[in-house]
């Protein structure tokens, strides 16, 4: 039981990263869940049709979705705030149904065979993830980043390519919530297109919002925290929804950053100024 | 058969406008989404189980606008008043999310997570009319009349009365009409009692429509009513009104083309198309110019 807990823990870990990676570019995307089916479903097509390895299969999963969400994405990142909610959560839903209406997939029905996932392999890839992040969090493409996101007109005058960046956050957001679909499916054995609802992707956005979006570990925490807690906490498993809606909105009123707020870049340079610390609706444009 | 899906199609329209129509009143006014709005269409539906099985029907009616205008009093106390200013409308978003989750978790709660069916009609409401050759249940009057009823009252509301007028000046810019004497906070607990206790009606008739409550629909019916609002235009209480009619009756012929598995992207694929190529809404709405800028 207490590996299937951790399981799952890694992949909403890897899900709240997918998110924080688009939000660090400034912008929040409600299509992890269509994103991740995309993955898992590369995948599974990859093993059980072709006869891939699993390895192989999951690179493929990751590059075929990163490219998909960059196609998606090329049209849809310039809209800003509202807009953008709205279309992510319109490419969450028409996912889902092309992926009801495909008969080679299973349609409605499901789709199954995929295996070999375990605990293991979810803490490499979290791992993996994590010290990509980390390098990312160090490096001068952060600030590119960072200055895309405080203010494009800004970035694009310093001879930032803006469209790129964001592209490139939406892609690699889309990359990582595919391997963690990859996993999920190889792990769950079979899956429907349901499984990636678009309350999936509300949660998971959640997810970043608790935990604090100035650095990846607020994401890593805020997964942390609603996965194994409820699991502990009998009332918090009964109430899981309520707790969760709760804890959102004590968090916004009287912590509108998140459980974590420092940032990495400026921990480590100098004791930073704190008005490069926003909430996450100043990171949003 | 085509007659009889496109007035079905007509009447489902009708609905998906009536919830359609409060969402585009609080983002016009606001400029906020309020995703608890799905879940108050969905909890019309379970007022409507407790009434019906105390009260005469046309006393549900009455308990959903009641009960809806409440729940958006308390949405806006909770989630919006809160976080106001221009940068905070992803925060309130993410608020409204919360009490959306919050809404429905007690509901499963109370009433479970299958669907909770009502006491079936009786007298006139159960008996059917007949138009065109084809049967339609009374029913489907008393939804396009209530429809009509309340988004003409509204119309009537907004651009007749003192009220109305208050709601239109905010709706402009909240700084100017605070600074004419105007109450904004007063303004926005009307709005959100208004939007609010529309989209309980609709949930109500949505579901003496199917003769079930469930707690589910707030995220597939009143999800797909915030698709028709954009593609309405943010904040245009005609277009989101026309485009609702438009997708009803373009569902209702997939379904007669035997499509109907397809409807659901249909709505979607609209609305990433409307908000890409046209994101002022069908009828482009000036209001949503300046909010893309």
């Amino acid at each position: 039981m207490i590996s299937d807990q951790l399981f799952f823990t890694g992949i909403n870990i890897l899900l709240a990263w997918s998110v924080y990676v688009s939000l660090i570019t400034g912008r929040l995307s409600f299509a992890q869940g269509a994103v991740m089916a995309i993955g898992c479903y590369s995948s599974g097509v990859l093993t059980v049709r072709f006869g891939w390895p699993r390895l192989p299969a999951c690179v493929a999963a990751a590059v075929v979705t990163a490219i998909v969400a960059a196609i998606l994405g090329y049209p849809a990142l310039r809209l800003r705030g509202v807009y953008l909610i709205l279309v992510t959560l319109g490419i969450t839903f028409c996912v889902r149904v092309t992926f009801e209406n495909v008969n080679y997939i299973g349609g409605v029905s499901g789709f199954g065979g995929m295996a070999g996932s375990d605990l293991s392999t979810v803490v490499v890839a979290v791992v993996v993830v994590g010290s990509i992040l980390l390098w990312l969090s160090l490096s001068p493409l952060q600030r590119s980043c960072d200055a895309v996101r405080e203010d494009d007109r800004v970035a694009s005058s310093l001879g930032i390519n803006v469209t790129l960046i964001r592209i490139m956050g939406f892609s690699a957001g889309a990359a990582i919530a595919a391997v963690a679909g990859v996993l999920y499916g190889h792990y769950m054995n079979f899956v429907r297109p349901e499984s990636f609802d678009v309350l999936l992707s509300i949660y998971v956005v959640l997810y970043v919002v608790l935990g604090g979006v100035n650095n990846m570990f607020g994401a890593l925490l805020g997964a942390v925290v609603m996965t194994l807690l409820p699991e502990y906490f009998r009332i918090l498993s009964e109430w899981r929804p309520t707790v969760f809606g709760l804890s959102i909105l004590i968090l916004l009123l009287f912590r509108p950053m998140g459980l974590l707020t420092f940032r990495l870049v400026t921990a480590r340079v100098r004791k930073g100024p704190m008005a490069a610390l926003k909430p996450l609706a100043d990171r949003v444009q | 058969m085509l007659t009889g899906q496109i007035v079905n199609g007509f009447v489902s329209g009708m609905m998906y406008a009536l919830v359609a129509i409060g969402f585009t009143l609080v983002v016009g006014v606001l400029d906020k989404l309020n995703f608890t709005h799905p879940e108050v269409l969905m909890f019309g539906g379970f007022v409507g189980v407790i009434s019906l099985n105390v009260l005469p029907l046309p006393w549900a009616f009455v308990a959903a606008i009641a009960v809806g205008g409440a729940m958006g009093l308390i949405t806006e106390f909770i989630a919006f008043r809160r976080f106001q200013g221009s940068d905070a409308k992803i925060t309130a978003a993410l608020a409204s999310m919360a009490v959306g989750l919050i809404v429905t978790d007690l509901v499963q709660k109370l009433w479970g997570t299958e669907a909770v069916t009502l006491p079936p009609l009786t007298g006139w409401m159960a008996q059917r009319f007949s138009l065109a050759g084809v049967e339609f249940p009374n029913l489907q009057i008393v939804i396009v009349g209530i429809t009509l009823g309340l988004a003409g009252g509204l119309h009537l509301f907004l651009e007749r009365s003192k009220a109305g007028r208050q709601i239109r000046a905010v709706a402009e810019s909240s700084v100017s009409a605070s600074l004419l004497g105007i109450d904004v906070r007063r303004v926005t607990q009307a709005v959100f009692l208004i939007s609010s206790a529309l989209a309980a009606e609709a949930g109500l008739l949505l579901a003496l429509r199917t003769g079930a409550a469930s707690s589910d629909i707030g995220l597939t019916f009143g999800l797909k009513a915030f698709a028709i609002m954009a593609i309405g235009g943010l904040g245009d209480l005609r277009g989101a009104a026309v485009g609702g009619v438009i997708i009803g009756i373009l569902e209702a012929l997939m379904f007669y083309f035997g499509l109907g598995r397809l409807s659901e992207l249909t709505v979607w694929a609209a609305m990433i198309l409307v908000l890409m190529y046209r994101p002022a809404g069908i009828f482009g709405s000036t209001h949503v110019l300046e909010q893309r800028a």
